[in-house]
This record gives C-alpha cells, structure tokens and sequence, in this order.
C-alpha cells in the first residue's frame, strides 16, 4: 500500500489535507489505469476526477487497510464502466467499423513499419477499442485489467468479489470473442487484399 | 487451424502491448486538484440541499400528521347522522311552518255588499 492508513483515518474525519496527499500519491496509477481502459484521453482526467470524487464521499466506509486499494480499484473500474456505457450510448463500436486500415495495423504492429509515432498510437488506441467492441464492457475492462494492467487473478479476485475460476471462464470466454473478431477483421483484409 | 489460431493469439498479444505503448500516463494537468474539490464541494451543497429539503418535507408530513390526528381524536356529535330522511324533514317543517301549507281560504262574505 502507497499510504499509511493513519493518513486515510485522518482523511475519514474530514482532513482536506489527508485527501489531497491520498490524491496525490495514487493519482497517476489511475490515470494510467484509465487511460488504457477508455483509451480517450481528453476525459481521462474527467474519469479519474470521478474517481476520487466516489472515493470522497465513501471514504467513511471504509474499515480495513488492506482492502484500500482493490477498493480504489473497483471504483476506477466502475466510473470506467459508467463512461464506457456511456460513450457506447453516443457511438455504437460495430464489428462492421473493423476498417482494412485496422486490420493493417496489427500487421504494423508486428513488422514496425510506421511513420508517425503518435498517428499511429492513435490508430493503435482506435484499433484495439474496435476489437473490445465484441465484447461487454465489464468484459472488456476485465481483459484490460489482466491482459494490459497485468493484474494477477488473486488482485482480479479482491477487486470483483468473485471465485477465481468464474474469472478464468469469463476471461477465456471474453478473450476468445476478442480473437474471433481479430480472426474475421484479418480474413476481410485477405479478401481484400487478394482482390 | 491451431497453428492459425496460435498466430493469431500471438499477433494479438502483440497488438496489445503495442496498445499498452501507445496508453502511456498522462501527467496530471495544473487544474486537477481545484476542479476535483470544485466537483466535490459542488457535490456537497446538492447532498446538503437535498437533505435540507428531505427535512423539511419530514418535518412538515409529521406536523400533518399531528394536526389529522388531534382533528380525529376530537369526540364529536353524530346525532345528524343517525336521524332518518323522515325525522330529518319532519324537524325542519316545524309547527309554524305548517300554517302555510293549509289550503287557502277565501272569505267571500262580504262580496254581495
């Protein structure tokens, strides 16, 4: 744990001052955390603000010191959902926008053939959030949070409450949806391709 | 097959660390921490309205309650009630009131003079 949890005891009874040193120091993990699970970074900030502004006000209820941090977790997980669920309201991701360019990029990817570094993150982002659209989005975020986040099973384990295996299955499940949609998106740029 | 689909597990694995590459951390802006107490005390004077309005509605629901309680409570007479229609229209039309509705007399007497 990156605080004291005398520092959140003081931040419970209301010290702005404690708040902000808890702000401070796990700030930039979950920026990182939800830039790579929104993969839009103008609101990244805006989401991590709601992060701390749900950690604010539940604060209280927290008891233990371990269970600090899967619980900061579930909250960036949540405030991402709720942003994703949201921008899926405004833009439908359809497998039908798996664009040739796309698929050219896994290829990219592989043989490093690119010319504009941040034009081509932005086609990275742009392409892998094409994918995650065959999946839910709490499947979604589960697949970033193991596949990119790193996280183990057990972490997986303390931030959804849920029995390891049900993870192993819904993981296997969501991953596998994920590759089929890789699998099609390249087959198209074949068919493409040979044309 | 599996060979193509273990490609395919491969180039995606690729695709993804390319992807966690091209996520680098931002730095927080300037404004991250006054727009995150703005956004907090914002949030604290709509709970404090809030709750000020739920109080009042509260206070206000209890203090009818009283009022319709202590109206209810209050022994009153039902005797209207318990007469019939008859009685009820026999003590309206009382003795004086029986003299209009004799039939009408007329003295023709003093006609012939």
């Amino acid at each position: 744990m990156l605080v004291d949890f005398e520092l959140i005891k003081r931040a419970q009874k209301g010290e702005s001052a404690a708040f902000n040193e808890i702000v401070l120091v796990y700030r930039k993990r979950i920026l990182g955390t939800i830039t790579r699970l929104i993969a839009r970074p103008e609101d990244v900030e805006d989401v991590a603000q709601e992060v701390f502004l749900r950690l604010y006000f539940s604060l209280d209820q927290l008891r233990t010191a371990e269970v600090f941090e899967p619980w900061l977790h579930r909250l960036t997980v949540n405030a991402a959902y709720d942003y994703l669920r949201k921008q899926r309201r405004r833009q439908e991701f359809r497998m039908s926008d798996l664009s040739e360019q796309q698929v050219m990029l896994a290829d990219a990817v592989a043989g490093g053939k690119v010319e504009h570094e941040e034009q081509y993150r932005k086609k990275i982002r742009e392409s892998v959030q094409s994918l995650l659209g065959a999946v839910s989005e709490a499947d979604r975020i589960l697949l970033m949070l193991k596949e990119v986040e790193g996280l183990s099973l057990k972490e997986l384990e303390k931030i959804y409450k849920v029995n390891e295996n049900a993870l192993k299955v819904r993981l296997f499940r969501a991953r596998q949806r994920v590759l089929k949609a890789f699998g099609s998106a390249e087959a198209k740029e074949a068919t493409g391709q040979s044309r | 097959m599996n060979s193509m689909r273990g490609n395919d597990d491969e180039r995606f694995d690729a695709l993804l660390r390319a992807y966690r590459e091209a996520c680098p951390t931002p730095e927080p802006s300037a404004n991250f921490m006054p727009n995150l107490w703005q956004r907090i005390e914002s949030r604290q004077s709509f709970t404090f309205s809030f709750q000020r309005m739920a109080s009042a509605f509260v206070t206000a629901a209890l203090a009818l309650s009283i009022v319709l309680g202590v109206y209810l409570s209050i022994p009153r007479s039902y005797a209207s009630y318990s007469q019939s229609y008859l009685e009820a229209l026999a003590a309206a039309n009382t003795l004086d009131t029986q003299d209009d509705d004799s039939p009408v007399t007329l003295d023709l007497s003093d006609l012939g003079r």
